[in-house]
């Protein structure tokens, strides 16, 4: 009996790339569950791997998502639920719920993005809505680390800057795709003003970046990024000689030894931990990185060079390279100016917030407090990042569709009558 | 405290992360190469992909590709670049919609005519249509197969070109297509759409009603039958339809006799298909009015 050969199956590349993911988080959080002996980790071992399953393929049969982005996506979210049961039970919960949240934001900022028909009446929404919860956290907000960016609601903090973030992208993207550069550079102005106020510096470097690179992207003058970055060193050294805590950052910066057990504490113990974990880390449930104070969310970053060493670090930051190339990549694809500018302004977002963080971790710039994207510890920051993410795969589906509608055109004929 | 095991399978185990780490990011890098190819692929096969036709230059006669949005003008970074004088480093801005056209904007301070009229706001350009700025003449042209109204390749106005040979022409557009473009919100088209959805009534034609004598419901017309007003303008009609022939004419025009209410049975209906030759005359809009009939 002669045996008949059976053509080979082409291998789909999500699945083959969700494999890897979900054995890591079932083995991490089996060890854990070793260590501990709570059932509790041997449960996430099963629920967060079917967590990422189901957010990577779930989503993409509501709409043609890019499993590519949103498989690197949910790794980067569950390692910050990881990194955060394993000092804290509490804290990796409320940030697996947090991710949920998100998730859901994601497939309706994706939604919006996807079939919202025009964008005029809600990008003037959204300038005026912008500046009136900017305003919100000068009037009625609180202090943390110096900055007055954060509102309590009940039991809970909310920070304005974060959700305005988002709008700024979409209002940017919009006004400059209707080639309105002084109105855009305007509210782009209006906000980082009102963010001086508040002392919340490293959010404005964000807004600052994004808006400098979509005016390049959208004007292609080299003279107009010129002016605006000579107006950034002039609020620089404004903002320097204005607020103590920016001198004393800087200060820290250049030489953190001179005051270890106080301002340099933080930066120093991040260092240690960094240096503790090595190429290979001291091995999962074995570190001591919590004496960071902020381990959890500014120092994150350390906390997972120390757990999984320098190797693994690299391995996160290509992953957040992949993402950020796979958002050019979409702005490149995208059919309409202002997709292209919102993808750009995406793109931009999340490489300044990784390169501004873990350049503060690791002493290449002054330390300014922004939450690493997907990791750190934060409901909104989580849920913001997330709705980029549902931003970056609208535009995605989008092109998809424009790219069916160009085939459909040429299979009739797409020739000039 | 950490048992020795535990601290030994974590030791163990963080090569286990890292090796997984290295294999998701080659997977990842591997399938994004492959993405990427394959859409570079796609892309040479389609080569229009996300164009909606191109612009001609009458003056030089070359064509540029024309996206679905952008911006006409001198300078370098438009999406058009016409050099010629007259025409600003920025002057119009244009984004295809669909089933409206090209929607032309100009920008501040400049010029553009769209088939020779000044444009105030914006305006939807069809196939065809010319626009002019500065001293650059331009033509759009847009491919077959999009969403968009089609231009009147002729000027026809049904009402005045009516003529004996052919009154009741298909091809007869309405004049409101002798107009090759429309301002943007107050366009509405007024022939029916190319492709009209099934079962939909038709927009109603603004067309001076002509009654027709009595005849009872399924009957068919007497051969001899006109309207009135049709014998009253025109004159004696020749050919087959005409009332009376050329001899009884000269003879001396009869008196018209009304038509009798028919008494005996009605014949069972027609077939659709065969009812058309039945018929002496229908005009173009009677005829669709009665295939969009259940």
């Amino acid at each position: 009996m002669s045996k008949e050969k059976t053509p080979r199956r082409k291998k789909d590349p999500a699945r083959a790339l969700m494999g890897p993911i979900m054995l890591f988080y079932f083995l991490a959080f089996f060890l854990l569950g070793m260590k501990g002996g709570n059932w509790e980790s041997f449960l996430l071992s099963f629920a967060v791997p079917a967590m990422i399953y189901i957010g990577t393929f779930g989503i993409s049969r509501l709409f043609p998502a890019d499993k590519l982005l949103l498989s690197l996506t949910n790794f980067l979210c569950a390692l910050g639920v990881l990194i955060l049961y394993r000092f804290s039970p509490q804290r990796g919960l409320t940030q697996a719920v947090n991710y949920g949240v998100g998730v859901g934001c994601m497939i309706l900022c994706a939604y919006v993005v996807r079939y919202m028909p025009g964008w005029k009446w809600s990008t003037v929404l959204m300038m005026g809505g912008s500046l009136l919860l900017l305003l919100l956290p000068l009037a009625i907000g609180t202090e943390k680390n110096g900055a007055q960016s954060w509102i309590t609601v009940g039991s809970t903090s909310v920070q304005p800057s974060e959700i305005v973030k988002l709008a700024l992208m979409l209002c940017l993207a919009y006004l400059l795709s209707q080639r309105r550069v002084v109105l855009s550079v305007g509210f782009a102005g209006a906000c980082l003003l009102i963010l001086m106020l508040q002392k919340d510096l490293g959010t404005a470097l964000l807004y600052y970046g994004v808006t400098l690179v979509l005016l390049y992207a959208s004007t292609g003058s080299l003279s107009l990024v010129g002016v605006g970055i000579a107006g950034g060193a002039g609020a620089a050294i404004l903002g320097y000689q204005m607020f103590a805590h920016v001198k004393r950052r800087v200060a820290i910066w250049l030489d953190p030894w001179a005051d270890v057990r106080n301002a340099g504490y933080q930066i120093v113990q991040g260092l240690i931990a960094m240096v503790n974990g090595g190429t290979w880390g001291v091995g999962l449930g074995l570190g001591n990185a919590s004496v960071i104070p902020e381990y959890y969310n500014d120092f994150i970053f350390m906390t997972i060079l120390n757990e999984f060493g320098v190797i693994f670090g690299l391995i996160v930051l290509c992953m957040f390279l992949f993402i950020i190339i796979r958002g050019i990549m979409i702005a490149n694809r995208s059919r309409t100016v202002f997709h292209a500018l919102l993808a750009t302004a995406c793109s931009a977002l999340l490489a300044l917030q990784t390169f501004v963080i873990i350049g503060g971790n690791i002493k290449l710039i002054p330390l300014t407090g922004v939450t690493l994207p997907f990791i750190s510890y934060g409901g909104t920051s989580l849920v913001s990042s997330l709705c980029i993410i549902g931003f970056l795969q609208g535009i995605a589906s989008r092109n998809e569709a424009g790219v069916h509608a160009d085939r459909a055109l040429a299979s009739l004929g797409g020739e000039l009558p | 405290m950490i048992s020795e095991g535990y601290e030994l399978l974590s030791l163990f185990m963080r090569y286990v992360f890292i090796g997984l780490g290295i294999l998701i990011l080659w997977r990842a890098y591997r399938w994004m190469r492959k993405d990427s190819r394959a859409y570079k692929k796609q892309m040479r096969a389609l080569p229009d992909a996300g164009l909606v036709g191109e612009i001609v230059d009458l003056n030089s006669g070359k064509s540029q590709p024309l996206p679905r949005e952008g911006m006409i003008g001198s300078s370098r970074a438009c999406d058009i670049r016409i050099k010629s004088p007259g025409v600003l480093r920025r002057h119009a801005m244009f984004a295809f919609e669909e089933g409206k056209g090209l929607k032309v904007t100009p920008r501040r301070g400049a010029v553009v005519l769209m088939a020779g009229v000044e444009l105030r706001s914006s305006a939807h350009a069809l196939h065809g249509t010319h626009l002019q700025l500065g001293d650059a003449l331009l033509r759009v042209r847009l491919f077959a197969g999009l969403k968009v109204p089609q231009a009147a390749q002729f000027q026809m106005d049904l009402t005045e070109q009516e003529t004996e040979d052919a009154p009741w022409d298909e091809d007869a557009m309405p004049a409101a297509f002798s107009q090759p473009f429309a301002p943007a919100e107050e366009y509405t088209p007024v022939y029916p759409p190319v492709q009209q959805p099934y079962g939909m009534p038709y927009p109603p034609y603004e067309e001076e009603p002509q009654e027709m004598p009595a005849q009872p419901q399924g009957m068919p017309y007497a051969e001899n039958m006109a309207y009135p007003d049709q014998y009253a303008e025109n004159g004696p009609m020749n050919g087959p339809y005409a009332p009376y022939s050329q001899e009884n004419m000269q003879q001396g025009m009869p008196e018209m006799q009304p038509m009798q209410a028919y008494q005996g049975e009605y014949p069972p209906a027609q077939e659709e298909e065969g009812e058309d030759e039945a018929l002496p005359y229908q005009s173009p809009v009677n005829r669709r009015r009665r295939r969009s009939r259940p």
